[in-house]
């Protein structure tokens, strides 16, 4: 594998990055570091969503819904058939997987806003559906999962974090990425360069839907408790404001919109302002103005003060094209 | 890569989507006449279903005109209808009648959509993609939603109906003139927008200022202005749907009212087709009986599925009619 | 600049950064909530969301706190009542939960509200020793689950209880039953259904029909009307505040006047105002109570000393809502316990007291004691039935009955 400086430089800064994260814990404290975990886990659910919007260029506003499946099925294995936490991942981004597959198939036929809609509606839907078996779910009342340490979680959530980077680094600088890539730019010229559209679009879904039910899976740890709400519309519309914060198309800017998201709405509540109603505003009001001032997201203006990478995609961190009005 | 639609001939009173479509709503109206004549339950439960849809056809007839008129699916409508119904509540309990509140407020949402647009909407239209004005428009919903929290508290508030409670009885079914009235007010609008949209000059600007911006900047229309119009429109519409919305015994006047018919409304949009303000409100029909109908006689179809069932029917709606009920479908030049 | 060094620079930043973040992420020291002068508790709410209308008890309890520290506090020491909003999402609870033990610090987290929310924090509370008192949910969990969760203890009459007073009224006093049903589709609705029909007994067979809904309906028109065509002539209503209205004036919409049985949560007078004023017949509808009737009784001390309160602590509170009363009440439980505690107050010695008690709460009605004893773990386990006039109140009836099982 050649690799340009743009390249060398993008995975040095990784490594660094990786020690950062792994030496954190040391300086927080427990709570801080269940906090760092859910980081960890938007991180990949955000990475997740990036495949599927970023990189082929579908919309999806369900990705709650991926996590729901992957929650639930560690949920469910843990508490009614004691597997073993970790064990349960591998299981959980199969069916994950699966589901994403089931549900990239009829979202070939929609574009755009239908196909934003769709997700839309999926996302509504597991919800329910899980309300609807309480005895194999737990219903509303959900299943208690064993609790673990700060430390624990921190590292369970960034390693498995690190390892999705990774692969996700690994598909998306191959031909499978040029692909996605192709298809999101133009549907056109890639199904007349013989890209399968069907077969990527699909692919993307079911990697992107296995990937966001691993970060269920954790989430589900961390809060060591399942139910219906935890999985409601409010977290698909965060993974997704998340992703486009942090910047569509850029692996860095999964990062910043992690952090984003996670950190600033629980800083606000717990910061003691004025008064808790306040919180969904100012919060409101700063995803507005982040999108007025860096509508590109935050990994553009790291792209434009560093000079990173470059437009072509040759590497991995590649900012969307802007698609003007 | 250039987008144009499929061009109809002359005037039509729907969009031109063949009788396949008209033929099915016929049948389905067939169907519940019949079986009304049948049973008195029946009769009632599609009475009360068309009640509920008349609810959602309201707020998706906003969805539809601020989607003709800039493009944007916009998640903050059921929010900003509520923000303007606790207005005119604030305005009756300063002491303004119904009528005068109503009226007042129909004004102030069109000044507050119109500015939101100028705001918070166009500094991301200018200089972003179609995505991130959807990401403001989440983030304008979290906001306008926290604002009535702050602003008047999350308690449950009365909002008085505009028509005195008349319940009619007829054969055993029972609606009331404000049932009635929200579904004759939904298809006024539709025919507002139709006459808006078909026959001004200025429903034309709005329709070029959306699909097609640079074109009609050429033609010297002022695109951001029309945007911006679009956008106080639709909050007139919204107003009144959150009005109509208050006054049902179903919706309380609290922050969250319209998050549940937001819901609805948007799979009754996109049932109907995204262009179509009289599919949205066809759409929103066939939603309420349906689900009434399901809820009633189908016993597998449990409380919770119900809210899937109206995404199930769109996404029925949607395999054999990519483009909804009504939709034009978008052809593709390379 | 050359390329390098501007990577160079950028890795600096970032590790710097790290630093900084990580510094302002300290951790703090411990001591469990009490200080010489002050005393810190906290909970979870719903402050926003569908479930935001419950969110006037923090307030309630707060006006409360800040009128008992206005009066030398407990023990000399000021409570400092934090309270953070959960939205009801469980995936909120637990982080804002964690908070308050770890980086508040507080001594007890005290009357989150929420069966969900507070079935996600349990474990984690009793495993790491934090009191979590007088919960705001009816379910039994959490009066039968003491062995295992010990910290953890409840306040008002569990809803099995409370629903088992309405059947055994229906299989003594009506005779001629025919009893609908509508409950919530969940195990807020099971929780009143087991009750009432251990109530009923026997009388279970005059059951014609169970309608149910799911929390997300906008609408129960399509399962009252249902009811009716049974030719139900009891109407037991299982529901939430928002359904429980819909369905009463839907009830008199068409044309159907049952009996009707309301659940506690959702028969505030503020619901009942609603309900009446969007055209429902609410007179002669029944349902149970363990609040003071300061709404009859407006001239006692109990009535003025609320009022009092209220209007100087919680001004914006609506007076028909008798979640400020109910907040008001648990939150003189609280300080019942801390005062029982005494002057050196430990989290074991908050739990003795809260096992231990048998007093008088002037907020609840008057003849219900609370008592609890280390095996029998339910604050309140009294209640009274009450009559909807049309005057516009409740008016309590009968005898004090006992849920006790």
């Amino acid at each position: 594998m050649r690799l340009s400086p743009a390249a060398i430089l993008g995975i040095a800064t990784s490594v660094v990055a990786a020690v950062v994260v792994g030496l954190l814990p040391f300086t927080l404290s427990d709570y801080h570091r269940s906090t760092g975990a859910t980081v960890g886990v938007f991180f990949i659910a955000i990475l997740a969503l990036n495949i599927v919007t970023g990189y082929t260029g579908q919309i999806s506003i369900g990705h709650g819904a991926f996590m729901a499946v992957g929650g639930y099925t560690t949920a469910i294995l843990t508490h009614n058939h004691g597997w073993n936490d970790l064990a349960t991942l591998p299981v959980a981004a199969l069916i994950g997987f699966g589901a994403g597959v089931v549900v990239g198939l009829p979202a070939l036929r929609f574009h755009g806003v239908y196909l934003a809609l769709t997700t839309f509606a999926v996302a509504l839907a597991v919800p329910q559906i899980a309300k609807n078996y309480p005895g194999f779910t737990g219903g509303t009342e959900g299943l208690a999962l064993p609790t673990h340490t700060g430390i624990w979680l921190y590292y369970t959530a960034w390693i498995v974090a690190g390892i999705v980077f990774v692969l996700a680094w690994l598909l998306l600088r191959g031909r499978t990425g040029r692909a996605f890539r192709a298809v999101r730019d133009s549907e056109i010229a890639a199904a007349s360069s013989g890209v399968s559209l069907s077969l990527y679009k699909t692919v993307a879904f079911g990697i992107s839907a296995a990937f966001a039910a691993v970060a269920g899976s954790i989430y589900v740890l961390v809060n060591n408790f399942v139910n219906p709400d935890v999985f409601g519309l409010t977290l698909s519309l965060y993974i997704l404001i998340g992703a486009v914060v942090g910047g569509l198309g850029s692996l860095w800017g999964v990062l910043v919109g992690a952090a984003f998201v996670e950190l600033l709405p629980v800083g606000l509540t717990t910061a003691h302002i004025s008064s808790s109603q306040s919180v969904p505003v100012i919060f409101g009001a700063v995803v507005i103005a982040v999108m007025a001032l860096l509508p590109l997201g935050a990994a553009n203006l790291l792209q434009t003060v560093l000079h990173f990478g470059s437009q072509t995609g040759q590497s991995s961190e590649v900012p969307l094209g802007t698609e003007g009005r | 890569m250039s987008t144009v639609f499929a061009t109809q001939k002359g005037l039509r009173f729907l969009p031109a989507s063949g009788w396949i479509v008209p033929a099915f709503v016929g049948a389905g109206c067939v169907f519940l006449l019949i079986g009304s004549l049948q049973s008195s339950l029946f009769a009632q439960q599609t009475i009360s279903g068309l009640a509920n849809g008349g609810i959602y056809a309201s707020l998706a007839v906003a969805l539809v005109l601020i989607y003709r008129a800039t493009e944007v699916i916009n998640f903050a409508q059921g929010a900003i209808a509520t923000f303007t119904t606790y207005v005119a509540w604030q305005l009756m309990s300063w002491g303004l009648s119904y009528w005068l509140a109503f009226v007042c407020t129909l004004g102030i949402a069109f000044a507050g959509g119109f500015l939101i647009e100028l705001i918070a909407i166009r500094p991301v239209e200018r200089r972003g993609n179609q995505l991130t004005v959807v990401i403001a428009s989440i983030g304008l919903l979290i906001l306008v939603e926290g604002s009535i929290g702050w602003i008047w508290g999350s308690d449950l508030k009365f909002m008085p109906a505009p028509f005195p409670s008349h319940i009619y009885r007829v054969g055993g079914v029972a609606f009331s003139r404000q049932d009635i009235a929200t579904i004759a007010i939904s298809i006024a609008a539709v025919v507002v927008l139709r006459l808006l949209f078909q026959f001004t000059k200025l429903g034309l600007a709005m329709r070029a200022a959306a699909v097609r911006p640079d074109a009609a900047r050429l033609v010297g229309i002022r695109v951001s202005w029309m945007l911006s119009l679009g956008w106080g429109l639709a909050a007139v519409l919204g107003a009144v749907a959150g009005l109509m919305t208050a006054a049902s015994p179903a919706s309380l006047l609290q922050p969250s009212m319209m998050d549940g018919i937001l819901i609805y409304a948007f799979a009754a949009a996109v049932l109907g087709g995204l262009e179509s303000a009289a599919g949205a409100v066809i759409g929103a029909l066939a939603i309420g009986v349906t689900l009434n109908l399901l809820g009633s006689y189908v016993s597998w179809v449990t409380p919770q599925l119900l809210l899937p069932a109206a995404f199930v029917l769109m996404l029925v709606v949607l395999l054999v009619k990519p483009s909804g009920m009504f939709g034009r479908s978008r052809v593709s030049r390379v | 600049m050359t390329r390098r060094m501007k990577g160079a620079l950028a890795l600096v930043v970032l590790v710097l950064t790290a630093v900084a973040v990580s510094a302002a992420f300290a951790a703090g020291s411990a001591t469990p909530g009490v200080t010489k002068k002050t005393i810190t508790i906290g909970g979870t709410f719903p402050l926003t969301g569908p479930a935001a209308l419950y969110g006037a008890i923090p307030k309630a309890e707060f006006a409360y706190f800040s009128y008992v520290n206005a009066h030398g506090g407990v023990n000399g020491r000021q409570i400092i009542f934090k309270y953070y909003d959960d939205g009801y999402n469980p995936a909120n609870t637990v982080p804002l939960t964690k908070k308050l033990v770890e980086q508040d610090h507080v001594f007890a987290v005290y009357g989150s509200l929420g069966t969900a929310p507070t079935l996600a924090t349990r474990d984690y509370l009793n495993k790491a020793g934090v009191p979590q008192v007088l919960v705001a949910t009816g379910d039994s969990y959490w009066g039968a689950q003491y062995k295992t969760y010990p910290w953890t203890i409840g306040f008002q009459p569990d809803y099995p209880g409370e629903s088992r007073v309405y059947g055994q009224f229906i299989r003594n006093k009506v005779p001629q039953a025919k009893i609908g049903i509508l409950m919530q589709d969940d195990s807020y609705g099971q929780n009143y259904y087991n009750g009432f029909l251990a109530g009923l007994g026997s009388a279970k067979s005059k059951i014609v029909d169970v309608e149910k809904y799911d929390a997300t309906a906008t609408d129960v028109s399509q399962q009252v009307v249902k009811l009716k065509a049974a030719g139900a002539n009891v109407f037991a209503l299982f529901a939430l505040p928002s359904q429980t209205i819909d369905a009463l004036v839907v009830a008199t919409k068409v044309g159907w006047h049952p009996t009707t049985f309301i659940n506690n949560v959702s028969a505030s007078p503020l619901f009942m105002y609603l309900a009446q004023k969007s055209g429902a017949n609410v007179a002669g509808d029944i349902s149970a109570t363990y609040l003071n009737d300061i709404y009859n009784n407006p001239n006692t001390a109990t009535a003025k000393l609320f009022g009092s309160i209220i209007a100087k602590y919680d001004p914006g509170a609506n007076p028909l809502d008798a979640d400020i009363l109910f907040g008001v009440a648990n939150a003189w439980t609280m300080v019942q316990a801390l005062k029982q505690a005494g002057p050196n107050p430990t989290r074991a010695g908050l739990m003795s007291a809260l096992t231990h008690m048998n007093q008088v709460n002037p907020f609840l009605y008057p003849g219900l004691k609370m008592v609890t004893t280390p095996t029998e773990r339910f604050p309140i386990d009294q209640q009274i039935l009450e009559q909807y006039k049309a005057d516009g109140n409740w008016h309590p009836f009968g005898h004090i009955f006992s849920n006790a099982r």
